[in-house]
Formats: C-alpha cells, sequence, structure tokens
C-alpha cells in the first residue's frame, strides 16, 4: 500500500469519527441547505449514539449469519450432506433475487416494529453470500491436496480444520464481507422501522423535507460502508496472501 | 427373494420435505380469518378451512406427495408430485377464503397462514430440487416458466383468489397498482439501458487503454459500496440545487425528491457489472483468435463486431444479469424518496403493519426478479452454445 | 516385508484390478509399471486403504493392514502423488511437519526432523523452511512432497507418478536423489509410473499390468530377456531392449586385465554408458579406473558383446 493510500485512509476516517461525534463543527457547510431557518446539523438525537447502534446490529446479525451459513456450508459439502448441495446452491440463486426491503418489510407484521424485524432482515439476507462463498471455498480446494491429506493418515475433522477451512477463508472472508455491505444498507432502511440507526437521520430529513439532514445522513453511512469495505478488504488480502493467490492491488 | 430394503430407501432431503409438509398440515393455521383489515386475527387448519370435500382431497393430495416426496427418487416423478401439490393447494387458498368468509361481510379478511406458506416452500422446494437435478436446458427452463407464469395469471384471471386479502388490497388500488408496476419497470430497466449505453463504451474503452482501468474500477466499486439510501440522499442535494437554479431542470421534472435521485442512483450502480463484465468478456477473448483475425485482414472495427463482442457476450450478458436482478430489487427503495414504484406498498404497508399490502409490493418485485433471473440465465446459456458452436 | 494377496477391485461391473498378487522385500524399490487405466494408482491406495478392496489383503511384516486402525496406518505409510499435494497455506517447514504433528511429537524433536529433511533434500532450511509451496520450483516441491512423506520415518513409502510434473532434465536428477536417499534410509518403495525408462532405472522389481491384471512381477533383467507375455515383450521395447539391458550391468562385470589409450572409464559406469562412449571416440577399447583414478583393466566392444545376450 502506498503512502498516499495510507494518508488517504487515516484522513478519511478521522473525518468520520471528528463528524460524528462533534458534528456541529461542520455546521456552516450545511447551513445553506437547510432552508426556512432549520437546524443544519442532526438535533434529534446523538450522531454517535446512531452509528454505534447500527455498527452494532450489523455486527451482531452478522455474527449470527456467519455462524449458521458457514455451519450450513460445512454440512452440505460433507457425506452425509451432500444431497442437500444441489437444492442449496439454487436456493442460494433463489434467494438472492428477494430484495433485503422485502423481508425487512414481512418480518414487521410477524414481530412488530424496531430492532428485531431489522435484524431478522439482516440476519436472513447476510446468510446468502457467506453460504454462496463458503460452498465455493470448500469445493475450490483441489482435489490433490485433499488426497495428500487423507493419504498421510488426516481423518475427516483434522482434514476440515486443518486443510480445509484454512484454504476457504480468503473466499468465506470475501462472503462476509459482502454481506456486511449489503447488511449496512439494509440497517439504514431499517430506520422506516424503527430500529435505532443511521437512516434515522436521511428518514428525518425526507420527513422534514431538510436536505442538509439528508445529505449528512448519507454522507456519514457512505464513509463508514466504504471504510468498513475497504478494511475488510485489506484483511481478506492478508489471509489472501499468505496462500500466493494473486491478488489485484487495486480491487 | 429380493428384499424391499432398496426400494423402500429413505431419501433425506425427500424426508425433510415430508416433515415439513406434515408440520404444515395437522401444526399450523392454514388461512388466517380477521374480522377486518387492521386487527390480528385468528388461524384455523386445513380441515377447518375448507369444505369436508375439499378438505379431504387437499389432505390426500398433500400427503399423497408427502408420501412422493420421502420414496420416489425420479426427478421427473418428483416434480410431478410438486406440480400436482402446488395445483391443489394455490386453488384451495382461495376456495378457503370464500369459504371463511361470512357471507355478505365485506369486512372480514382472510389471508394465507403459516400452514399454507409452510406447504408452498416445501412444494417449491421439492420443484426446485427435481428441477436441479433434471438439468434442463435454456429452453426447458424458459418453458418451466411459462407454464408456471401461465398457471399464475390464470388464477388471477379467474378470480379464484378474489376472497383473498391480498386481491381486496389490489382491488382498492387496482389503477395506482399497474400505475406504480410501470414506474418500478421504467426506473429499474430505464436505468439499466443507461448504464448499457455509456457502460459497454467505457468498458471499451477500459479495455483498450490499461491506464483507465483502476480508476474507473475504483470510482464504480466505491459507489457500489454505498448503501442504496444514502447514495439517494447524497444525490437530492446537488438535484435539488439543480431544479431551484436551472429552470430548464425543473421543466424537465427534475426535483431534488422524487424518481431522479432514485434513477441515477440505479444507474450509477449499474454501472460497476456492465463495465466490468465488458473488459472481462473482452480480456477472455483468445490472443490467437485475434491474432489470426488480423492474419486475415480484418480491420480493427471488424475484429471488433465479428469477433470480440460476439465472444465476449455471454460474459457481458451476465453482467446485465447482475444489473437487472439488482435494480428490480433496489427500485423498491425509491419510494422512500418519492420516486414511486412496487416500493410505495412495502412501506405503506410497513406504516399501517399491514402485511397483505407490503407482500402486494413484494410479490410482483420478487416474481419480477426471479423471471428475469431465469431468463437472463436462458439466453447466456444459448449464446454460450453458440459461441461454442462457432468453435 | 509387503505381501500383497488376491487383491481385486471393481467399480460397478468395471473391474479395476484383478486378482493381483506379489511380495515386496524390505528395502527392495518396487515399480508398478504400464498403462494409463491399467490399476496401477488403485492397486498402490489399496495399500494404504485409500481403497478399500472387494477381496483379498495386503500384509505387512506379516500383519493384515485391515487390523490397523485407517489413518494410524497412513501415519506410517509415506504416501507422494503426483503434483505433491502441499498444503499451499502452510509453510514448507509445516508442510513437512504434517505427520509427526499428528503423531503428537513434541516440537523440539518435530524441528530437528525437518531440518534433517530439508538437510537431506538439499534444501537449505535456512532459505526454505519458511517459504510458501508456490514460492518453490517444481523440482523443490517434488523434493518437499518427498521429504513431508518421509517425515515420521515410514518404513514403507507409496509414490504415483511423483516425477510426472517434471520436465526431463529435473526429472533424471530427481530419480538419482531419490535413489541416493533411498540406498541411504534402507525405505521400502512401491513406485507407480506409465515411464519405462523410469521403470528401469528406478525398479529392484518391476510388475506389469495391462487390463486390470499383473502380467509380470520380476526383475528389470528378467523382464528383458524372459517377457512373460507379447504386451510385456512389447512394454519392454524390442530395439530398445539390448541398451536396456545394457544399462543394468556394470563396467566391473565386464572388464577384462590389460590396458589401453584414452580417457579412462570409470569402473561403476554401466555398459550402456561404455558402449556409448567406445562407438563416439571410435575405439575398439578404453582403460578402467577405480573411484580413484588409478587404471584397473580395460573395456572392449568385444567384452561388452559377449555381456548381450546370455547374459540373463
Amino acid at each position: 500500500m502506498s503512502a498516499r493510500a495510507v494518508i488517504l485512509r487515516v484522513a478519511a476516517l478521522l473525518l468520520l469519527v471528528v463528524f460524528v461525534t462533534a458534528p456541529q463543527l461542520f455546521a456552516f457547510a450545511f447551513a445553506p441547505l437547510a432552508a426556512n431557518n432549520a437546524p443544519a446539523i442532526y438535533n434529534q438525537g446523538s450522531l454517535l449514539a446512531l452509528t454505534l447502534s447500527h455498527l452494532r446490529i450489523v455486527f451482531l446479525a452478522t455474527c449470527a449469519s456467519t455462524a449458521l451459513a458457514v455451519a450450513l456450508g460445512i454440512f452440505v459439502t460433507r457425506p452425509k450432506g451432500r444431497e442437500f448441495l444441489p437444492l442449496s446452491r439454487s436456493l442460494v440463486n433463489i434467494g438472492q433475487t428477494f430484495p433485503p426491503i422485502a423481508v425487512l418489510a414481512i418480518a414487521v407484521p410477524l414481530v412488530g416494529f424496531g430492532e428485531k424485524p431489522t435484524f431478522i432482515a439482516l440476519f436472513l439476507y447476510g446468510l446468502l453470500p457467506i453460504f454462496e462463498n463458503t460452498l465455493a471455498g470448500l469445493t475450490e480446494v483441489s482435489p490433490q491436496t485433499l488426497e495428500a491429506a487423507r493419504g498421510m493418515g488426516m481423518n475427516a475433522r483434522q482434514r476440515l480444520w486443518q486443510v480445509e477451512l484454512p484454504l476457504a477463508l480468503p473466499v468465506i472472508l470475501a462472503g462476509i464481507r459482502l454481506s456486511v455491505i449489503i447488511s449496512l444498507g439494509t440497517a439504514t432502511i431499517g430506520s422506516t422501522v424503527a430500529a435505532k440507526g443511521l437512516g434515522e437521520v436521511i428518514i428525518a430529513g425526507l420527513q422534514s423535507n431538510n436536505i442538509a439532514f439528508i445529505l449528512q445522513g448519507g454522507l456519514v453511512v457512505a464513509l463508514l460502508a466504504v471504510l468498513i469495505h475497504d478494511g475488510l478488504g485489506l484483511t481478506e488480502r492478508m489471509a489472501a496472501r499468505k496462500l500466493g493467490r494473486f491478488v489485484d492491488e487495486t480491487a | 427373494m429380493p428384499t424391499l430394503r432398496p426400494t423402500l430407501h429413505l431419501d433425506r432431503l425427500g424426508s425433510v420435505i415430508a416433515g415439513l409438509i406434515g408440520l404444515a398440515l395437522f401444526a399450523s393455521p392454514f388461512v388466517t380469518y380477521r374480522a377486518n383489515r387492521i386487527v390480528s386475527g385468528e388461524g384455523r387448519l386445513l380441515v377447518d378451512a375448507l369444505p369436508p370435500a375439499g378438505a379431504l382431497i387437499t389432505v390426500v393430495v398433500v400427503l399423497g406427495v408427502a408420501f412422493c416426496a420421502a420414496l420416489a427418487r425420479k426427478p421427473l416423478a418428483r416434480l410431478a408430485a410438486a406440480s400436482l401439490g402446488l395445483c391443489v393447494i394455490f386453488p384451495a387458498i382461495g376456495i378457503s377464503a370464500g369459504f371463511v368468509t361470512p357471507a355478505g361481510n365485506t369486512f372480514a379478511r382472510v389471508s394465507p397462514a403459516i400452514g399454507f406458506w409452510l406447504l408452498a416452500l416445501a412444494f417449491a422446494l421439492l420443484a426446485a430440487d427435481a428441477l436441479t437435478r433434471l438439468r434442463l436446458g435454456p429452453w426447458g427452463r424458459l418453458g418451466a416458466l411459462s407454464v408456471a407464469a401461465g398457471a399464475l395469471a390464470l388464477l388471477l384471471v379467474s378470480g379464484a383468489w378474489n376472497d383473498l386479502s391480498l386481491m381486496k388490497e389490489y382491488a382498492n388500488r387496482a389503477e395506482t397498482f399497474w400505475r406504480e408496476a410501470r414506474q418500478h419497470l421504467w426506473l429499474a430497466l430505464g436505468s439499466m439501458l443507461a448504464a448499457c449505453l455509456v457502460g459497454l463504451p467505457l468498458g471499451l474503452a477500459s479495455h483498450r487503454v490499461p491506464a483507465l482501468r483502476a480508476a474507473i474500477l475504483n470510482g464504480l466499486g466505491i459507489v457500489q459500496t454505498i448503501p442504496s439510501i444514502a447514495l439517494f440522499g447524497i444525490l437530492i442535494a446537488p438535484l435539488g440545487f439543480l431544479a431551484a437554479n436551472v429552470p430548464l431542470a425543473a421543466a424537465l421534472g427534475i426535483r431534488g425528491i422524487g424518481a431522479a435521485p432514485a434513477f441515477i442512483a440505479l444507474f450509477l450502480y449499474s454501472l460497476l457489472p456492465v463495465v466490468a463484465n465488458t473488459m472481462a468478456g473482452l480480456s477472455q477473448v483468445p490472443a490467437d483468435v485475434i491474432e489470426a483475425a488480423r492474419g486475415m485482414g480484418l480491420s480493427r472495427r471488424q475484429r471488433l463486431v465479428q469477433i470480440e463482442l460476439p465472444l465476449a457476450l455471454p460474459v457481458i450478458l451476465a453482467g446485465i444479469r447482475i444489473v437487472l436482478v439488482q435494480n428490480l430489487g433496489l427500485a423498491t427503495i425509491a419510494a422512500l424518496i418519492g420516486g414511486g414504484g412496487f416500493g410505495t406498498f412495502v412501506f405503506q404497508g410497513i406504516g399501517q403493519t399491514a402485511i397483505d399490502l407490503v407482500l402486494l409490493g413484494a410479490i410482483p418485485t420478487v416474481a419480477l426478479s426471479f423471471a428475469a433471473a431465469i431468463i437472463l440465465d436462458a439466453i447466456i446459456d444459448l449464446t454460450r452454445r453458440g459461441a461454442h458452436d462457432r468453435d | 516385508m509387503i505381501e500383497i494377496e488376491n487383491l481385486s477391485k471393481r467399480y460397478g461391473d468395471n473391474i479395476v484390478v484383478d486378482d493381483v498378487s506379489f511380495t515386496v522385500g524390505d528395502g527392495e524399490i518396487v515399480v508398478v509399471v504400464g498403462t494409463s487405466g491399467a490399476g496401477k494408482s488403485t492397486l498402490l491406495r489399496m495399500i494404504n486403504r485409500l481403497v478399500a478392496p472387494d477381496a483379498g489383503r495386503v500384509l505387512i511384516d506379516g500383519q493384515d493392514t485391515t487390523t490397523i486402525p485407517e489413518d494410524e496406518l497412513r501415519h506410517r505409510i509415506g504416501y507422494v502423488i503426483q503434483g505433491y499435494g502441499l498444503f499451499p497455506h502452510r509453510t514448507v517447514a509445516q508442510n513437512i511437519a504434517t505427520v509427526p504433528r499428528l503423531l503428537g511429537w513434541d516440537k523440539a524433536r518435530i524441528a530437528a526432523r525437518v531440518e534433517e529433511l530439508l538437510d537431506l533434500f538439499q534444501l537449505d532450511p535456512g532459505e526454505f523452511a519458511q517459504k510458501f509451496p508456490h514460492q518453490l520450483s517444481g523440482g523443490q516441491q517434488q523434493r518437499v512432497g518427498v521429504a513431508r512423506a518421509l517425515a515420521a520415518k515410514p518404513a514403507l513409502l507409496l509414490m504415483d507418478e511423483p516425477f510426472g510434473a517434471l520436465d526431463p532434465v529435473i526429472r533424471g536428477k530427481a530419480q538419482d536423489d531419490l535413489l541416493a536417499i533411498q540406498r541411504r534410509l534402507g525405505t521400502t518403495i512401491v513406485l507407480v509410473t506409465h515411464d519405462m525408462n523410469e521403470a528401469f532405472h528406478l525398479g529392484d522389481r518391476i510388475a506389469v499390468m495391462d487390463g486390470a491384471r499383473l502380467l509380470q512381477y520380476a526383475t528389470p533383467a528378467q523382464l528383458l530377456t524372459h517377457p512373460a507375455e507379447a504386451f510385456v515383450e512389447q512394454l519392454v521395447g524390442t530395439v530398445e531392449r539390448p541398451f536396456r539391458l545394457l544399462s543394468l550391468v556394470t563396467v566391473k562385470d565386464a572388464m577384462e586385465p590389460g590396458s589401453a589409450d584414452g580417457e579412462p572409464i570409470t569402473v561403476s559406469a554401466t555398459l550402456r554408458d561404455a558402449l556409448a562412449q567406445l562407438i563416439w571416440r571410435g575405439r575398439p577399447a578404453l582403460p578402467v579406473a577405480d573411484a580413484s583414478g588409478a587404471p584397473i583393466g580395460r573395456i572392449s566392444v568385444d567384452g561388452i558383446l559377449k555381456h548381450g545376450r546370455p547374459l540373463a
């Protein structure tokens, strides 16, 4: 990573942190957008608290999705679960045609407003990319490597933990990254069903026709997503570099 | 004498589906009855939700499908069983709605309950598994899709479902429904077309000029990362400014809030898959093929049109498939900023906690994405096959 | 000693290995050779039970292998495959340490063993221990693959086309290295190949397979002079046969007393090399020198010809 890239990342992170902790510092920039003496900076709650609860729900949902999706991915690639492999592939394909908002909206009448429907939507929709990538990662392990592992007397569990999972790790991480990004977006929409999150700022702006709110909400969410995406990408590249895969530094 | 064991082999997946069917049939309500649109409802088991004869037929067929799922191994037999099951429970839910609603009561609402959804899920899983194992070709898949679409259309047109709450929601806003449908398609397909018009040349340029590649892909990658509603928000400010200060923009109907930011956002999201896949498609054309074309005296333009683009077509189409499915889903969010589309019903439904209204928006969206995915996958297969035939 | 007794394997209607029996003595190299699809690999994989035989059994030092738990059996048998199957996420040292770790050796013992093996395979531990497989050349990967198989000091090493992925120049050197290491460690080796030259170069005995059957199991010389079937004769090559035969005998056996002019040939060279030198230099005879370079006799074209057909 070049020095410029490092500086850019640190600056973006710093900007985000300063903005959510002391948004009033930036009031001058948003004031021209707030018509009719409306407040320029979101004043119905702390941006920091919203950011943290936004991140918390994404984190919890991703952990839950990862645990289940990886377990399912392992199950359908074992001899006992092979029968479910073709169907599970089709299900992932079909599942991805469901927009996340549909999952969110259907959950509301079932569990009520608030964090619960958001968590359910995040959890269910987050399963798909992780499951898909776990399958891809586990089925891509070269048969030669597995043959060698078997030939050296590794049992099924040792092969899974010492060979298959470590080799599939970069692909699984890519799935988790995709899942996190989708979840960040879905959690933003979660504010329409009263989950605490940064979407609140945008929704408040839309309701009061305050473009300053809409823009600052949009910018914070966007910056957060880009930084998290980038950070997870770095982790993945570190994992992949260990395996000597070709890694595109620009990707 | 041969033992019965090999013939009575229990299929694992089939057993799970049979279990699901049993659960749906005997332990879950088939429909929910509500005195009016807002109050919470009460569940009715299948045996109480249909006239005795109808209930008997449905239970017998559904159990038959469950046995078939657990014991039959041939994909065709399982597909037939699943189709039969769907052909029975889909009309049954309509009949049930008429049966449960007290005569003359116009406020009462009947919706499919968990039992119905579980049955539909079980049959759909069985059908999906059978179809996966049958490995249908592109025409076969398109055929299966048209049969399913035709059956659905028949149910809708025949009025068999008119007593269902979902269809009552539709009847109350039929005109709005079709207007939002047109808006949804315009947002999703229009932005896709615009992205193709811009993205194909951009992809071609990045393929030819490596210096452009990283910059374009990185820029579009960042756009792709930004959650939809945030991007809508970011676009609203400049568009609002444009509308307020440029009379022409306002005359063209551009406003800060509304369809314009949604359209532009969908367009921006669509660029990455189109550009990246155009590049990937062009770069995987074998170098010796291009060399041979040069050797035979094809001009640069002829090489592009006659060799490179046809060979890259399946990959480019795969990018368009991603865009189409993604846009059909994302267009629902446009309603949040007044952009219209099926999302209008979803968000209204959330506001009123009316699940049937949510479904009125969600089901067409999912159906459209699903159909789009199947159709484009089939087209991609057909172009691939074409490319092989030319070899 | 490895006793293979009446091993058979079928997949559906397809018989892959048909009633194969032979015995491998301690410290021997047995090469199983045949065309592709002859059942060689399946036979090999039945020895470490990666494939379960339908009939027959394998005895190692008199013990039926089915009485040993599969994984334990494989810990005791080294296994090298074409392409080696090195673990791409582990360093060279970690790759070599695989079986010792499975066996629960302590760290110091593993480290010492890894270093010993790297030295044995002429891979500088300082340079190579921490490298990943993708950073190695094909020849280096091959050596790591064999080192990994030998890590837990197995008495038996199974090799399935271990040189198949190497280019011809490196392959010859790798074969010589394997021979040298095998002579030093005394490991029993069963090696599968489709390459006849490799079989003659490495094998103390050769098992020729075709169509799932074992056609002949014999020393290289017997195979050349008394091929059991037309297929074996064709496989060993009628034109090549005399030269192969000569390559099995060293100058020592055909040396005559006396002297001759010219650059001496070493006593350990094969008759094939000696004949080549004689033809190339256009001489009827050349002097023979021992390892230190002192002349000890002469080798002549006539002497070599006498060693032709009646050798066996």
